[in-house]
C-alpha cells in the first residue's frame, strides 16, 4: 500500500471494484486520503453560478444527509395556485380515455382565427350588435384576415371589401376600428407574434428575435472544426451512391428481364417446333390474332410434308436448319436480298405480305438470339460447313447488329431464287445468280449474275460455289447434249439445267432450254405456285404448289406421262428419304461435323451420301426439278451420272457411288414426277404462258453476254 | 445632509446602473439580511422609482424590482472604469435598448465620484469575484469578461473544457451567431442586460401564476403587461383574461398536442416533435424560457422533440413539466432542457422526469447526459438522481458465492444508462470510492445506506418501464430530423 502504487493506477471503469460496508474494513481510515488521487469530475455547471450561495449551501447540507433541513434548499420565486375562476374559464371535463392519444398528422387544423377578442373589441361588438347581429367569431375572422394580410402596410379599405365577404356597414364599422386600433397598437400587430428574424442579420442579437431559421448547416461533431464544403460533399458522396445503388437494381431487374425474355422466347421456338409451326403461322396468329387470315392454305399442306418428316426424325429444330440452308448456299449467295425482292410479287396474290414479314420477324428475333449464344448454333447459315471451302473467305456473311434478317423459309423460297427467274419480274434478274456457260470458249463459268457496267458492257459477277470444281470440268458439249439420264445422280441434271440457258443458240434450244428451266420449276415446295395457282381453282390444295411448277414446264415442253397416282408415290418416296436422312442427322450430335461425318455412315447404308450427294438431297427435297428432268430426258441422265464420279472434285469423296439399292428409289422419283407433267398437261394457263415467255426473252440474253465475258478473260 | 441626500439621489438617477450596494431582502426563514447587489436597470413608475437589482452570488432567478428605501446607499460602491473602453469596442452593435447608452454616461461620470469607490473590494464575501464583475460590469452590456471564463459560453465547464477547442475561440472573436446544436445559451446576447432582467412580471397558466425567473423573449408589447395568459393547453400566450376566454372557445385541446407515449395513473408523457408542432413547441419553449437561464431560444425548434410530463384530473392533463431532446446528438445527450414547473418542483416529479429520461435511454440502448451547463437545481436534482440510482443498484448487489460483491463503472452505466462520467463523479461526490489493498474499492458508510433508504422511502413517484410505449427514431435516416 505504498502511495507510488495508487498514483500509478487511473480509476478504470472496465474493473470490477468489489463493495464494501465500512464496518467491514476497521483500517479504511488509514486510506480516506488517497481518495484525491482519482480526479474530480466536473459538475457540469456554470463556474460561478457553481459557487453561488444557495447551491453551496445546499450541497454541503444533502452532504450530510442527515443535516437535511428545509431551509437548506435553494429559494425560488414563489408561485401560487390559488386561481379561483379556473372552473369557469376552462369550461367542460375530459374524461381519460382507455388509450393513449395519438395525435394524428395534419389534423386538428381547423382554421380557427388566431385573433382573440379583448375587451375594447367587446365593447365595439355590442355597440354594433344593437344594429346587426355579428358574433365574435365573425369578428375575429374579420380582424384575423385584416392582420393576416397586412405585412408592413395596412390593407386599404378596398383590399379589405375582397378580403371580407361582409355586409359593407359592418365591413366599415370594423375596417375603421381596426384601423384606428392598430396604430394605437405597440405591437408590429394585433395578434402578438414572436419577432421574426430578418435577412439582413441586422436581428442577429436582438434579444427578442427567438426560433431562428437554421440556415447553416447542422455542425456534425463540436470537437472537430468542420468545415461546411467538406460537410456538403459528404452529403453529396451520400446521394450519389444511394442514387447508384438505384441504377445498378434497374440494372438487376432489367438483366433479368432479359433472361426471361430469352427463356421465354427459347420456350416459344421449342413449342413451335413441336407444333411445326416452322412458317410462323401459328405464332402470328397467336401474336396478332386481329391479322387477317391466309386464305391460301396450300403452304400449310406442303408443310405438312416437311412437318411429317421431321416429326419422325425428331430433328432439332438447329437441324432443320442446317439441312435447309445447306440446300441453297451453294447457289444463292445473296439470298437474303434476293429473296426479299422476289417474294413480294410472290406472295401478293395468294396472302397478305403482312403476314410474311410478321414470320420474319419472328424467325429474326429467334436468330438473334441464337448469334448471341454463338456456341450453340454453329450451323447457323452464316457458318455453314462448308466455310473452308467456301471462297468467301475473309467476305463470309456476317451477321450485323440492327440489321434484320429474314431467316429462310424453307418449303417457300428455297431453290427459287435462281430457278424462275421469269416469276420475279425483270428486277430480280439483275441479282440472280445462275449457271451460266460461254459459248465461244465453250466453258461453263460457273455461277454468275449478269448486270450492265459502264458503256452498256455486260459484266458477269461470278460466283463461286461448291460445285465449281465439277462445272469446270464440264465442256460445253456435255452441257449442250447430256441431259440427266441417271436418276440416281442427282446434282448433274441440276448442273445441267443451269447451264442450258449459256448454251443456247438456236430458238428451239432455247425453248428446249426453257424446258429445261421447267423441269427445275418442277418443285413440289416452290412458292411459284403462288403465282400460277390462282388460275386453277379446284386443285387438291397439296398440289399447289407443284401444280404451279408443273403447269409451266407442261405447257412449254408438252412432254408427259407422269400420273397423279406416281406423283404421290413419289412424293411418299421422297418423304422417306428424307425421313431417313434427317434420322441420320439428328444422330450426329455436334452439328459442324454432321456435313462431313455423313458420308462414312451413310456408305453402310442405303444411299451413299458424299456431301454433294447430301446436297442434293436437300435440292431434291425442296427442289424436285431434277427428277421430272431426268425422267423426260431419259438415257442422258445416267450418261452423266456415270461421268461425275470420276469427275468429281474435292467435295465428291471418292467414296461416293451410287449405289444399286439406291436406284430404284430415285428411278421412283423420276417417274413420280414425270405424270405431273402429264396431269397438268391439258390445262394450260394464261398467266404460265406469259412467265415463260418473259423468262425465254430474259434468257435470251445470255449468249450475248459471252463474247464479252470472253473478252474479258482475255 | 439633506443637500448631501439629494445629491446622492440625483447621483443615482443618473448612474445607479453598475452601481453596487447592499440591498434589504428576506431570507428564506423571513430574516433581513443585507447581500450586495448590483443594480441593472431603474425605471420609473408614476410617484416612486425602482431599482432592477441582481444580488451578488445569488442566482439571477431572484433579482427582483426593489423600491428605493431597501437601498443602502451608505455603502454604494461605484464601478470601475478601466477596463471598460476595450471591451466595449469588441461589442456587438445592434443592441435595441437603452443601457448601452445610459452605461456610457455612467462610465463617463465615473471619475468624478473616485472617492467613493474604494470600499468596495471589502465585500463581506470572501468569493465575490470582483475582479471578473466589476470589468464585467463596466462594459454594460456585457458581464462577463472573456479572458477570465473561458468557459462560460460553452456548456462544458472548464473542467472538461480544457481540451475542448471550441471552448477557446469564444474568448477571443465573437461569434455572429450562436453554434446551432443544444438548446443551452451559448451567444452573446445573453450577456445583454436586456437578456439579463426578467421582463415578465407574471404568468397565470391554468390555476397557477408564475413569478417567471429569468427573460423570455416572448413578444416585446406584451411584456409591459402586469399577468400575462397562457392557454394551460396549447400554452398560447394572451394580453388579457378576456382574449383568453375567447381562445378557449376555439381552443378544444385538453392536453399536450402529441403522442402519449406513457402513463401511470395520473401521470403521462407526451412526445412533441420540434419540427411537426412547431407552434406548441415554441410556446412550450418561451414558458420554459421563463425559468431556464441557460436556455436559449437562438434557434428553431425542429431538431428537438420534447417530452411533456402531464398530471392527469378532469380538466384535461395539465403541464407539470417536459425535457426536451436532441432528435440527434452528437454528445450523448439524452436531455436538452428539463424543467418541473415552480408550482409542481420539491415534490419529486424532477426526479420523474429524469428517471424517464433514462428509461427512453435505456430503450434505445444508449448511454446519456444532460446538455450542459446544469443550473443549480439541476445539478441537485441530478446528483440526487444518480445517487439514488447507483445507491439502488450498490445495495442490491448480493455476495457472489461467497465472494464480496463487485461490478465495474462500465456495468452501472450500462444498467442505468447513465453515462460513465457522471457514474464516477456521483460515486466520488457520495465518497465511495476509496483506495484499499492495491486497489480501488467502493465503501458503503452508514450515513450513505440510512440516507439512501430514508430518500427512496419518500420517493413515490417511479417511472414504470412496462407503461412506455415507446419505438426510437433513427432520425439520421431521415434527411432532416
Amino acid at each position: 500500500m505504498s502511495k507510488l502504487s495508487f498514483r500509478a493506477r487511473a480509476l478504470d471503469a472496465a474493473k470490477p471494484l468489489p463493495i464494501y460496508r465500512n464496518k467491514d474494513l476497521p483500517d479504511l481510515n488509514d486510506c480516506v486520503s488517497i481518495n484525491r488521487a482519482v480526479p474530480q469530475m466536473p459538475t457540469g455547471m456554470e463556474k460561478e453560478e457553481e459557487s453561488e450561495h444557495h447551491l453551496q449551501r445546499a450541497i454541503s447540507a444533502q452532504s450530510v444527509f442527515r443535516e437535511k433541513k428545509e431551509n437548506m434548499v435553494i429559494p425560488v420565486p414563489e408561485a401560487e395556485s390559488n386561481i379561483t375562476y379556473y372552473d369557469r374559464l376552462y369550461k367542460g371535463e375530459l374524461r381519460i380515455p382507455k388509450q393513449l392519444f395519438h395525435i394524428q398528422p395534419l389534423g386538428l387544423d381547423n382554421e380557427q382565427p388566431d385573433y382573440d377578442m379583448d375587451s375594447e373589441d367587446e365593447t365595439l361588438l355590442n355597440r354594433l350588435n344593437r344594429k346587426m347581429e355579428i358574433k365574435p367569431i365573425q369578428f375575429e375572422t374579420m380582424v384575423d384576415r385584416l392582420e393576416k394580410a397586412s405585412t408592413n402596410q395596412m390593407v386599404t379599405i378596398t383590399e379589405a371589401k375582397l378580403l371580407l365577404n361582409e355586409d359593407d356597414y359592418l365591413l366599415k364599422a370594423v375596417y375603421d376600428y381596426w384601423v384606428r386600433k392598430r396604430k394605437n397598437c405597440r405591437g408590429p400587430s394585433l395578434i402578438p407574434l414572436i419577432k421574426l428574424e430578418k435577412r439582413d442579420g441586422s436581428t442577429n442579437n436582438d434579444a427578442y428575435v427567438a426560433f431562428r431559421r437554421r440556415t447553416e448547416k447542422m455542425q456534425t461533431r463540436k470537437n472537430r472544426k468542420n468545415d461546411e464544403a467538406s460537410y456538403e460533399k459528404t452529403l453529396k458522396l451520400r446521394r450519389e451512391f444511394s442514387r447508384t445503388v438505384t441504377i445498378l437494381e434497374m440494372i438487376k431487374r432489367r438483366e433479368k428481364s432479359k433472361r426471361e425474355l430469352l427463356h421465354l422466347t427459347l420456350e416459344v421456338v421449342e413449342k413451335r417446333y413441336q407444333m411445326g409451326d416452322f412458317t410462323g403461322e401459328v405464332l402470328s396468329e397467336v401474336t396478332a390474332p386481329l391479322a387477317e387470315k391466309p386464305v391460301y392454305t396450300v403452304p400449310i399442306t406442303v408443310t405438312n410434308g416437311n412437318r411429317h418428316n421431321h416429326k419422325s426424325g425428331g430433328l432439332p429444330y438447329h437441324g432443320y436448319h442446317h439441312v435447309s440452308v445447306k440446300d441453297e448456299d451453294p447457289f444463292d449467295f445473296v439470298r437474303p436480298k434476293k429473296k426479299y425482292t422476289r417474294r413480294e410479287p410472290l406472295c401478293r396474290p395468294g396472302r397478305p405480305a403482312k403476314r410474311q414479314h410478321i414470320v420474319n420477324k419472328a424467325d429474326i428475333k429467334q436468330y438473334d438470339f441464337h448469334s448471341s449464344g454463338e456456341e450453340d448454333y454453329p450451323l447457323s447459315p452464316s457458318s455453314e460447313p462448308d466455310e473452308e471451302n467456301d471462297p468467301d473467305g475473309t467476305f463470309a456473311f456476317r451477321r450485323k447488329a440492327g440489321c434484320h434478317y429474314l431467316a429462310p423459309c424453307l418449303d417457300q423460297t428455297s431453290g427459287l431464287l435462281w430457278d424462275h427467274p421469269e416469276l420475279a419480274g425483270l428486277d430480280a434478274l439483275r441479282h440472280r445468280q445462275s449457271l451460266t456457260a460461254l459459248s465461244v470458249p465453250q466453258r461453263c463459268v460457273g455461277l454468275a449474275r449478269r448486270r450492265v457496267g459502264r458503256g452498256g458492257r455486260v459484266l458477269l459477277d461470278r460466283a463461286s460455289s461448291d460445285l465449281d470444281g465439277v462445272l469446270k470440268q464440264l465442256d460445253s458439249g456435255v452441257f449442250s447434249s447430256s441431259f440427266p439420264k441417271d436418276l440416281s445422280d442427282h446434282q448433274v441434271p441440276t448442273q445441267n439445267h443451269r447451264t442450258m440457258p449459256g448454251s443456247a443458240s438456236s430458238l428451239t434450244d432455247l425453248l428446249s432450254n426453257i424446258q429445261a428451266l421447267r423441269w427445275r420449276f418442277f418443285r413440289p415446295r416452290s412458292t411459284q405456285g403462288d403465282a400460277s395457282g390462282e388460275g386453277r381453282t379446284g386443285r387438291p390444295s397439296m398440289d399447289n404448289r407443284l401444280s404451279g411448277g408443273l403447269f409451266v414446264h407442261t405447257k412449254n415442253s408438252g412432254s408427259g406421262g407422269i400420273t397423279e397416282e406416281q406423283y404421290q408415290v413419289h412424293q411418299q418416296a421422297l418423304a422417306q428419304m428424307q425421313k431417313q436422312q434427317l434420322a441420320q442427322l439428328q444422330l450426329k450430335a455436334p452439328p459442324p461435323q454432321q456435313h462431313f461425318s455423313l458420308p462414312e455412315r451413310q456408305n453402310t447404308r442405303v444411299h451413299s451420301l458424299s456431301p454433294l450427294t447430301q446436297m442434293h438431297f436437300h435440292l431434291m427435297w425442296t427442289s424436285r426439278p431434277p427428277h421430272s428432268t431426268s425422267t423426260s430426258q431419259g438415257g442422258t441422265g445416267l450418261d452423266r451420272s456415270g461421268r461425275t464420279p470420276s469427275s468429281g472434285g474435292p467435295l465428291l469423296p471418292a467414296s461416293h457411288s451410287t449405289t444399286p439399292q439406291s436406284l430404284p428409289n430415285h428411278r421412283g422419283h423420276g417417274s413420280a414426277v414425270s405424270p405431273a407433267h402429264h396431269h397438268h398437261n391439258a390445262r394450260p394457263s394464261p398467266s404460265s404462258l406469259k412467265l415463260a415467255t418473259m423468262a425465254t426473252s430474259s434468257l435470251d440474253r445470255v449468249p450475248k453476254v459471252t463474247p464479252a465475258i470472253s473478252s474479258m478473260a482475255r | 445632509m439633506c443637500v448631501l441626500l439629494r445629491i446622492i439621489t440625483a447621483l443615482l438617477e443618473i448612474e445607479t446602473q453598475g452601481c453596487r450596494l447592499p440591498v434589504l431582502r428576506k431570507n428564506q426563514e423571513n430574516e433581513d439580511e443585507w447581500p450586495l447587489a448590483e443594480i441593472l436597470s431603474v425605471k420609473e413608475i408614476p410617484g416612486r422609482k425602482l431599482y432592477y437589482v441582481h444580488y451578488i452570488d445569488f442566482n439571477k432567478r431572484l433579482d427582483e424590482w426593489v423600491t428605493p428605501d431597501r437601498l443602502d446607499m451608505k455603502k454604494l460602491q461605484f464601478p470601475k472604469k478601466e477596463a471598460k473602453t476595450p471591451t466595449k469596442n469588441g461589442l456587438p452593435g445592434s443592441r435595441p435598448s437603452s443601457p448601452e447608452s445610459e452605461v456610457v454616461r455612467v462610465a463617463g461620470a465615473g471619475p468624478q465620484h473616485t472617492p467613493s469607490r474604494p470600499p468596495q473590494p471589502q465585500a463581506q464575501q470572501k468569493s465575490i469575484p470582483t475582479k471578473t464583475s466589476l470589468p464585467d460590469f463596466q462594459n454594460g452590456t456585457a458581464r462577463r469578461p472573456m479572458p477570465n471564463q473561458p468557459g462560460r459560453k460553452r456548456k462544458q465547464p472548464p473542467n472538461c473544457g480544457g481540451t475542448d477547442e471550441d471552448s477557446q475561440d469564444s474568448s477571443d472573436g465573437i461569434p455572429s451567431t450562436p453554434r446551432m446544436t443544444g438548446s443551452l445559451v451559448s451567444d452573446r446576447s445573453h450577456d445583454d442586460i436586456v437578456t439579463r432582467m426578467k421582463n415578465i412580471d407574471c404568468i397565470e397558466l391554468g390555476r397557477h401564476r408564475l413569478k417567471p425567473w429569468y427573460f423570455s423573449p416572448y413578444p416585446q408589447e406584451l411584456t409591459t403587461l402586469p399577468i400575462l395568459y397562457l392557454c394551460e393547453f396549447c400554452l398560447k400566450y394572451l394580453k388579457s383574461l378576456k382574449c383568453l376566454q375567447r381562445h378557449l372557445t376555439k381552443c378544444n385541446l385538453r392536453h399536450p398536442p402529441g403522442n402519449e407515449i406513457y402513463r401511470k395513473g395520473t401521470i403521462s408523457f407526451f412526445e412533441i416533435d420540434g419540427r411537426k408542432n412547431k407552434t406548441y413547441s415554441q410556446n412550450l419553449c418561451l414558458l420554459a424560457k421563463c425559468f431556464l437561464d441557460h436556455k436559449t431560444l437562438y434557434y428553431d425548434t425542429d431538431p428537438f422533440l420534447f417530452y411533456v410530463m402531464t398530471e392527469y384530473d378532469s380538466k384535461g392533463f395539465h403541464i407539470v413539466g417536459y425535457f426536451s431532446k436532441e432528435k440527434e446528438s452528437t454528445e450523448d445527450y439524452n436531455v436538452a432542457c428539463i424543467l418541473t414547473l415552480p408550482p409542481y418542483q420539491r415534490r419529486g416529479y424532477g426526479k420523474l422526469l429524469i428517471e424517464f429520461s433514462y428509461e427512453l435511454s435505456k430503450v434505445e440502448g444508449k448511454t446519456g447526459t444532460p446538455e450542459k451547463p446544469l443550473s443549480d437545481l439541476g445539478l441537485l436534482s441530478y446528483r440526487s438522481y444518480w445517487s439514488q440510482t447507483i445507491l439502488e443498484i450498490l445495495m442490491d448487489l448480493k455476495p457472489d458465492n461467497g465472494e464480496r460483491p463487485q461490478i465495474t463503472i462500465n456495468d452501472i452505466s450500462e444498467i442505468t444508462s447513465v453515462k460513465k462520467e457522471d457514474v464516477i463523479s456521483t460515486l466520488q461526490y457520495l465518497n465511495l470510492i476509496n483506495y484499499y489493498k492495491g486497489q480501488y474499492i467502493l465503501t458503503l458508510s452508514e450515513d450513505i445506506v440510512e440516507g439512501h433508504e430514508r430518500a427512496m422511502q419518500k420517493r413515490h413517484l417511479r417511472i414504470d418501464s412496462k407503461c412506455l410505449h415507446f419505438t426510437p427514431k433513427d432520425w439520421s435516416k431521415r434527411g432532416k430530423w
